[in-house]
């Protein structure tokens, strides 16, 4: 497998898993956006999506033509298998670390 | 929908034209979506500008990047994947079945312009292969200097004598030194006939280092001995036929030499000997000059190097410095540095003083490089402006392509294809002339012979490999041309025979070729003349029925006596080199008892002005005969007087002492003659008079039946020596063979004119058939309307008529100047130059044949049946 898990790779991952049938680009952009309060750019968000395509985190696949983009089609993200041991192996991890911490963690 | 809710147009057009082909659909559509979505919260500007701004974060993103990058190896939108080269290969074929006319002029155009190039290629990479085949070839290195003088800074490829003693000494890591020096020619007295053979004094480790093959002899010793020679194949063979020579001895004026060995003929090396002789040779001939000290001379004196293996080249260069601070310190006023190069890259150099053995260097080949691409380039522009003005019947298929989706790089690709297929055939064609042209070209320069120029794969590679060149550059501006066709005009017929007519440029590529073979043509006229000129002219003494007779070493005056008392012979004289032959005896005199200068002495006996009808300037009247112990009086030309008021001799400017010493006085003084060919220029020159030194009888002949003449003379040569054989030939006949270099450049420019007009009446053919073809009719509307024959015939021809002409008004200065000032003074000094003759008749047989290929195509319209014409379309 390439390289490990981004922060950012790991968040997109979760939102496409949580966004189910309807994960595509923008669809994707506005869920981070809102839920993580940052302001991400079209570019940024598809060169991730084509990075962890590229790494073998997701695949993709054309949807049907739509109204409200002037015919075009969207293009939707779907977890490999890659994906979900990669998010699995990152809990884990973190699962670990945090039962592990010698420094209260708590707010 | 209202225009302020559409995001903008310009950016997104802009993303379009980045991706290029790539398939952004999905992001457009995101991109859109964005917009629409901020729209319900936002102002349709702020909306407009955060578009933008996504826009640009698109074109800058690595998602774009890398679909672009997927869109060039895509399958789907590959423009030229194998198939359909397959594709442009079956369509080229078929185009150049159904053109046969314009294929055929095509093919025999590259192919002759190709030619000459193949030679000069062949050549070319057999100069560069020189001495690859050594095995030490690694670790064989040659010394340069560079010498600096108050006047000039030249590299040598030569070196100081002394050099191979200090480097071998001091150096460790030289395993040997081999030494050079050229100008060995010995006259070898062989079975009554002389044998010149020109070689090298060299070291025994010569035959070590470098990998020469010896045949006959011990290699380990051949070169060791004073006096012991080793002679090649070829040169064996002139003296011994089969015999096996080694140890067999050969006599010349200079003393007694054995042959030692026999190496294998010269191949592909830039060594050029017919005979090797040891160093020990050197320093018995010249016992005055210690070979081992001189740090002086370092013209003719060569040191190549063995190294060690693994020698650092660091080391040879730290060795070279020291040794040149050594060479200064005995030339305080030049400034020398030592250079090493290794054997491989001796030949070819850029430029080097004194080189070794046939010199082939780059100026040279790149000069013999142009003339080759000089004709290929006419070819080239045929090729080019015949394919644009077929465009009119290729259009409709281009149309159909471009409809159907093919884009410009295919279209493109398509051309490219089929020229370089075209240039490929041409390849073939060009090879079969490559041949006899190549055999010829050996056979003309001297030591061609010691080049390797069968073909191996170098060869068939690069061949090919020019042959693709040359149809690509031939492609690529037709290939643009139709690249550029708009589909829908070409469809809807609009390209009109008009459209495609003789424009600017291709005006201007046909004049050049004109041009071009007018100068060519010039040049064989303005040499021609030359050469008849020289034979014609009077070099300043009798030449016409002289009969030469070498002495071959029989007493002179008996041969005098005897050949004289022929009652068909007039007069007889002598002399040691035949006048109007080259010759390179020359002898230093001191004019003034200081400085000297080199003459040319020619021994003559006491009739030989008389009878060769040299005049006299001035004479004292005491003839040379009056010579004493004391004084040697001899005869001079002007030049000789010329050069001699230079010196500003204090005492009498009568005398002078020759360099062995002997004091000569002035008798007479003769007018300058060309006594060498008139391609060289008149030098100082001394008559000396001593019969014993001649080497030729002159035998003035005057003879109703010159064979029986001739015959009864060799009766009398065989009652004076059976052995030798009697070798008379007239003094004209020998003259005309030293200019045989007139007549090989003569057999060069014909040859190249013939190429040239070749080529450029193969273009005007094919422009002719072009346009007679497109305006058929044209001209069968013409003919039923009244017009003559004649007027049709003007019309068709007016326009090429008027660009030979211009090319003819460019050339005629052109060629005028070029061939008058420079290129004769170059070829023969005393020269007449070009003549209005030579011009004329050349641009009169240049329109002959242009006219012929024009009237050819045009006859064919003009004479044809006007309604079958016009039903025709």
């Amino acid at each position: 497998m390439k390289g490990y898990l981004g922060e950012f790779e790991e968040l997109v991952l979760l939102t496409i898993a949580n966004l189910g049938k309807e994960a595509y680009g923008l669809a994707l952009l506005r869920d981070i956006n809102e839920r993580a309060k940052r302001n991400l750019s079209i570019g940024a968000m598809h060169s991730t999506l084509t990075r962890l395509e590229e790494k073998g985190h997701i695949t993709s696949y054309l949807g049907e033509p739509t109204h409200e983009r002037g015919g075009r089609r969207k293009r939707f993200f779907e977890l490999t298998a890659n994906a979900i041991t990669a998010l699995n192996d990152m809990k884990s991890l973190r699962d670990e670390l945090w039962a592990n911490t010698k420094v209260s963690l708590s707010l | 929908m209202k225009t302020g809710k559409n995001p903008p147009q310009l950016f997104r057009n802009l993303l379009q034209w980045y991706a290029r082909r790539a398939d952004i659909e999905d992001l457009l559509g995101d991109i859109d979506e964005y917009f629409l979505y901020n729209l319900e919260d936002k102002s349709p500007i702020r909306a407009k500008l955060l578009y933008c701004r996504q826009v640009l974060s698109l074109i800058f993103s690595y998602a774009l990047r890398k679909r672009k990058g997927d869109s060039y190896y895509s399958n789907f939108y590959s423009s030229n994947n194998l198939s359909m080269l397959q594709n442009y290969f079956k369509i080229a074929v078929r185009n150049f079945a159904k053109n046969k006319l314009f294929t055929s002029i095509n093919i025999i155009g590259l192919a002759l312009g190709m030619s000459i190039c193949l030679l000069a290629l062949s050549i070319s990479v057999a100069i560069y292969q020189a001495d690859e085949w050594h095995e030490n070839k690694d670790r064989i290195v040659q010394i340069n200097s560079s010498i600096r003088d108050s006047e000039e800074n030249k590299l040598y490829a030569s070196t100081f004598p002394a050099l191979a003693t200090h480097l071998e000494s001091n150096y460790p890591f030289i395993e040997k030194t081999v030494r050079v020096k050229s100008g060995f020619a010995p006259v070898f007295e062989h079975k009554g006939n002389k044998i010149d053979l020109r070689g090298y004094f060299t070291d025994q480790s010569f035959l070590e280092s470098f990998s020469f093959e010896l045949i006959h002899g011990d290699a380990s010793s051949a070169l060791i001995e004073p006096y012991s020679i080793v002679l090649t194949q070829s040169a064996a063979a002139k003296l011994y036929r089969d015999e096996n020579p080694v140890g067999k001895v050969l006599i010349t004026k200079e003393g007694k030499f054995k042959v030692t060995g026999v190496l294998k003929d010269l191949k592909q090396t830039h060594l050029y000997f017919e005979v090797l002789t040891s160093m020990g040779t050197f320093d018995q001939l010249n016992t005055k000059l210690s070979t081992e000290l001189d740090w002086i001379n370092y013209r003719n004196n060569y040191l190549y190097l063995l190294l060690h293996p693994n020698t650092q080249k660091e080391s040879l260069d730290k060795a070279l410095e020291e040794a040149g601070l050594v060479a200064n310190s005995f030339n305080p006023n030049k400034e020398i540095k030592l250079e090493s190069i290794y054997l491989t890259g001796v030949v070819p150099r850029w430029n080097i003083g004194n080189a070794l053995g046939i010199g082939w260097d780059q100026p040279g080949m790149l000069f013999f490089m142009s003339i080759g691409l000089l004709i290929l380039l006419p070819a080239v522009f045929n090729y080019t402006n015949l394919s644009i003005a077929r465009a009119l019947k290729r259009a409709k298929e281009i149309g159909v392509r471009k409809v159907v989706g093919a884009d410009k790089q295919q279209i493109k690709m398509q051309f490219i294809v089929e020229t370089v297929l075209l240039s490929l055939l041409a390849l073939i064609g060009s090879y079969i002339l490559f041949i006899p042209l190549k055999e010829e070209f050996l056979t003309m320069v001297v030591a061609a012979a010691v080049l390797d120029t069968s073909i191996g794969l170098a060869q068939t590679l690069i061949f090919i490999g020019f042959a693709i060149v040359v149809g690509i550059i031939a492609g690529i501006f037709p290939a643009q041309f139709f690249a550029r066709l708009n589909p829908v005009h070409t469809l809807k017929g609009d390209m009109k025979a008009g459209s495609v007519n003789i424009s600017g440029i291709r005006k201007g590529l046909f004049i050049f070729q004109f041009f071009l073979s007018l100068v060519f043509i010039i040049g064989v006229g303005a040499i021609l003349k030359q050469y008849k000129d020289v034979l014609n002219r009077n070099h300043g003494f009798e030449s016409t029925n002289v009969l030469t007779v070498p002495f071959n070493g029989i007493d002179q005056q008996l041969v005098i006596n005897e050949l004289g008392n022929h009652p068909d012979v007039s007069r007889v004289s002598s002399a040691s080199h035949l006048p109007g032959l080259p010759f390179s005896t020359l002898v230093s005199v001191i004019p003034n008892k200081v400085d000297t200068m080199d003459v040319g002495q020619v021994f003559i006996d006491d009739n030989f002005l008389i009878n060769m009808e040299i005049d006299l300037i001035w004479d004292s009247g005491e003839g040379l005969a009056n010579s004493n112990q004391n004084e040697e009086l001899v005869y001079v030309n002007e030049q000789f007087l010329t050069s001699a008021a230079i010196f500003n001799s204090p005492s009498d400017s009568m005398l002078f002492t020759l360099v062995d010493g002997s004091n000569c006085r002035i008798a007479g003084v003769f007018k300058d003659i060309n006594y060498e060919p008139v391609n060289r220029l008149i030098e100082p020159l001394i008559f000396r008079s001593s019969i014993e030194q001649t080497n030729y009888a002159l035998l003035s002949i005057q003879s109703n039946d010159i064979k029986r003449t001739i015959s009864e003379l060799d009766l009398i040569w065989r009652g004076l020596d059976q052995n030798i054989r009697f070798e008379g030939a007239f003094l004209d006949d020998e003259i005309e063979k030293s200019y045989r270099f007139l007549a090989i450049q003569v057999k060069i420019f014909g040859f190249l004119s013939l190429m040239a007009i070749t080529i450029s009446c193969l273009g005007l053919l094919g422009m002719v058939s072009y346009t007679t073809e497109n305006r058929t009719k044209e001209i069968a509307i013409r003919k039923i309307m009244g017009a003559s024959v004649y007027q049709l015939h003007l019309l068709l021809t007016k326009e090429f008529v008027r660009m030979i002409l211009i090319a003819a008004m460019i050339a005629i200065p052109f060629s005028y100047f070029f061939y008058d000032f420079v290129f004769l003074h170059l070829l023969v000094k005393y020269g007449t130059g070009v003549g209005a003759l030579e011009i004329i008749v050349s641009i009169l047989f240049l329109f002959l044949v242009g006219f012929l290929s024009i009237y050819w195509q045009t006859s064919k319209v003009t004479k044809a049946n006007p309604a079958e014409n016009l039903r025709y379309e």
